[in-house]
């Protein structure tokens, strides 16, 4: 039984591995992709872009607009007038407009000075987050315009709160979206690449040759799956050496030992529901419907960006039955957090429970269709 | 070139009717997946679990405890004893911020006036940090307001703020014309990489390099089915963001539909330039995953500002139609520019398309060669 298993899998290996442009994805989607998204998506408000009027031409506007400066702010232009500010607006060149007035100058002397924001509020949590930061940077310029006159801020009783982040103190976006981005890339191609692989031999006809082998249903799907743990994982691994640990210096907190460990297990998971949906549909086409029916909502409800406790209920009850949603949690608990198996069981069983359940599930309507 | 594009035309309409699971899924998956977006994004995060080590046990630090037990944003989950079970909590996720009250709050705050408090955020979650962070501030300043005089001190630079194109910062409209970009991607471009893919695997493309169909006759009779098929579902989620979840619209529908054809065009050749060069399903599927619908996803501007983006991410925001056609949506939807703002983009889009098929075009002469 050995034997014929091994050269099933060895005759999948080659078949994929054969695959030119197949490979050349593979590569990117371990390599490239998560370099691109490490660098080039960042989950926090860096940057907002600004477009400035300055109608003072102040000394004081002046100071105020060199406030605004990284890394929450990216002044993107000064306009003229406001037929600029309008246009960087529409055009989303910039999402927050400053419009100092003509005789700012004076009026902050008076203490009466004002500065028109108009904010762009089609992005709402962005905009809202920037205004924040606003806020507080003019909170800043008031105290410090306050202090250089000799006349600090009236003594008022008031609690500082003072915020610290654990697991990444600077909030590097670069370390969260490329990790993010690994876990999303081995869900994605470890379904596409197993349910594809038994797919095809439905399509092609050579499924019912197989069927005639001793192969029986459990090792031919075990030989579906053996392929692409055996591609992913390693090359999980050194995406996560080279480009989460070497490009961006994300340092991993937790057990590699521990994270591959479940990570094999997880590929399992994933591969027998790429499996599932082979077994229900008649062609490639169809397989990919699925697919985008089964993942999109998986990707969704995976709790990446926020927490699954803050989902809405019913939410969080279907989310339940993704085994995504425990890989990642238990993937930032691993790499971030350095949490061990206490922390992190859970998450180990549910994946395990659907892996089992999944594999079961194709094994039994794969006989029920074809074995009598 | 009419009658062999028409006959591929027919012929590809007809497999696509034909097949009910087919269809129905192209029809019905964007009104699922828009179903479960449209609800279930809601920025508004709430449920943020809070714990407090409370080393002062005073009547101000309960007072201030009761600030955070009495928010909407946060779920008050206990007092902690020590710095262990603080960390503890956080490690598990029980809490995903504790508030560290020390011994002195009560005494600092009414002798200096002023007190501390340290608040621990959990930074696996970096955008979620940053939301704990703003609420925690928000909190902390109603409780500061307490202590304000009656007659508040005039500070010398005061924001007057006013918040254009989504006045009331709903997420829903920012993320039903997102989504309308995103779902008219994922169809097209996972089906279209299959098209001729499909030919080649099972050997019919054979049959086709034999027939007197042109090379632009394949394109053709292969694309037009699949973008008709697109511009339904176009139509079927624009009457869902107006009816079902009332994003304003108050741009033109035309300029919006002009787009959302070229976009069509650009999302179906994108996949069948997959297709071309993809030589097997798995690899076009693969590529149709990760090439066009997840980048659409994350570099389209669908979630950040393009312009906030960096250089990598600008310019591979900049390489898929979804950026340009993100712009002409929340564009007219929110701010009520036409023509005038956004013939660049269609003349981006439809430059896309020309590169798209020409390069597909070019591409399928190499086959046949």
């Amino acid at each position: 039984m050995t034997r014929r298993l091994v050269a099933m899998i060895r005759k999948e290996l080659a078949q994929l591995l054969r695959d030119v442009p197949l490979v050349l994805v593979l590569l990117w989607a371990f390599g490239g992709s998560i370099y691109v998204h490490g660098h080039g998506v960042s989950t926090e408000i860096f940057n907002y872009p600004v477009v400035i009027l300055d109608l003072s031409r102040s000394p004081a506007s002046r100071e105020f607009v060199a406030r605004l400066h990284a890394p929450y702010f990216k002044i993107v232009g000064f306009a003229r007038n406001d037929r600029d500010v309008v246009e960087a607006l529409d055009l989303a060149r910039a999402s927050l407009a400053v419009v100092i007035p003509p005789d700012f100058e004076r009026l902050v002397r008076s203490g009466q000075g004002s500065v028109q924001v108009i904010s762009d509020g089609t992005l709402s949590t962005s905009a809202a987050i920037a205004g924040a930061h606003l806020a507080t940077i003019t909170d800043a310029y008031n105290q410090y315009l306050l202090a250089e006159r000799g006349q600090p801020a009236p003594r008022l009783s008031r609690v500082d709160a003072r915020v610290r982040v654990a697991y990444n103190p600077n909030e590097t976006s670069a370390w969260f979206s490329s990790v993010l981005e690994l876990l999303n890339m081995t869900t994605e191609v470890s379904i596409l690449l197993t349910a594809a692989a038994l797919v095809r031999e439905k399509e092609r006809g050579t499924l019912d040759q197989l069927l005639v082998t001793p192969l029986r249903p459990a090792e031919l799907f075990a030989a579906k799956i053996a392929p692409t743990i055996i591609v992913v994982v390693p090359l999980s691994l050194l995406a996560l050496l080279a480009i989460i640990r070497g490009a961006f210096h994300t340092p991993i907190q937790g057990s590699l030992v521990l994270f591959y460990a479940v990570t094999v297990v997880y590929v399992f998971t994933i591969a027998g529901l790429g499996l599932t949906i082979a077994v229900l549909v008649k062609n490639v086409a169809q397989a990919m419907m699925l697919l985008v029916l089964i993942l999109f909502p998986m990707l969704f409800l995976s709790g990446a960006r926020n927490p699954a406790e803050t989902m809405e209920p019913w939410m969080r009850y279907v989310s339940l039955v993704s085994p995504m949603r425990y890989y990642i949690d238990f993937g930032y608990q691993v790499l971030f957090k350095g949490n061990g198996i206490a922390y992190v069981w859970k998450d180990l069983v549910g994946i395990l429970g659907i892996g089992g359940l999944m594999f079961w599930f194709a094994v039994v309507r794969f006989r029920h269709a074809f074995h009598r | 070139m009419a009658s062999p594009a028409l006959a591929i035309l027919v012929k590809e309409t007809r497999e696509l009717v034909r097949d009910p699971l087919y269809l129905g899924l192209a029809l019905v998956i964007p009104v699922v997946l828009m179903v479960l977006f449209g609800y279930g994004l809601s920025a508004d995060v709430k449920h943020v679990r809070v714990a407090v080590l409370d080393h002062d046990r005073s009547p101000w630090s309960r007072q201030y405890i009761d600030a955070y037990i009495h928010s909407e944003y946060f779920d008050f989950m206990g007092l902690v004893r020590d710095e262990h079970e603080a960390d503890e909590w956080l490690r598990s996720g029980h809490a995903r911020a504790v508030i560290d009250i020390p011994p002195s709050f009560a005494r600092d705050l009414a002798g200096r006036g002023a007190a501390a408090v340290g608040v621990t955020v959990d930074g696996a979650f970096p955008t979620f940090a940053e939301i704990i962070e703003g609420y925690v501030n928000a909190v902390n300043a109603q409780f500061n307001q307490q202590f304000l005089p009656a007659t508040a001190a005039g500070a010398p630079v005061t924001l007057d703020i006013s918040v254009w194109y989504n006045p009331a910062l709903e997420s829903k409209n920012f993320i039903v014309p997102g989504m309308l970009v995103l779902l008219m991607q994922i169809f097209p471009a996972m089906l279209g990489a299959l098209l001729i893919t499909r030919e080649k695997e099972s050997g019919t493309i054979f049959t086709l390099y034999a027939s007197p169909a042109s090379r632009a006759d394949i394109l053709f009779g292969k694309a037009v089915p699949y973008v008709v098929v697109t511009i339904l579902d176009y139509l079927i989620i624009f009457a869902m963001s107006i009816w079902l979840f009332e994003v304003r619209f108050i741009g033109s529908f035309w300029v919006l539909s002009a787009a959302a054809v070229l976009y069509a065009v650009c999302t179906v050749g994108v996949g069948l330039l997959i297709s071309a060069f993809a030589r097997t399903q798995l690899a076009a599927m693969l590529i149709a995953v990760l090439g066009t619908v997840t980048p659409a996803f994350n570099l389209s501007g669908f979630i950040a500002p393009v312009a906030s983006q960096d250089l990598v991410g600008r310019i591979a925001g900049s390489l898929i139609p979804a950026t340009y056609f993100m712009e002409v949506s929340r564009g007219t939807y929110l701010k009520g520019l036409g023509f005038e703002v956004y013939w660049r983009n269609l003349l981006a889009l439809a430059a896309y398309a020309t590169v798209v098929y020409s390069l597909a075009w070019w591409r399928l002469r190499k086959r046949i060669g």
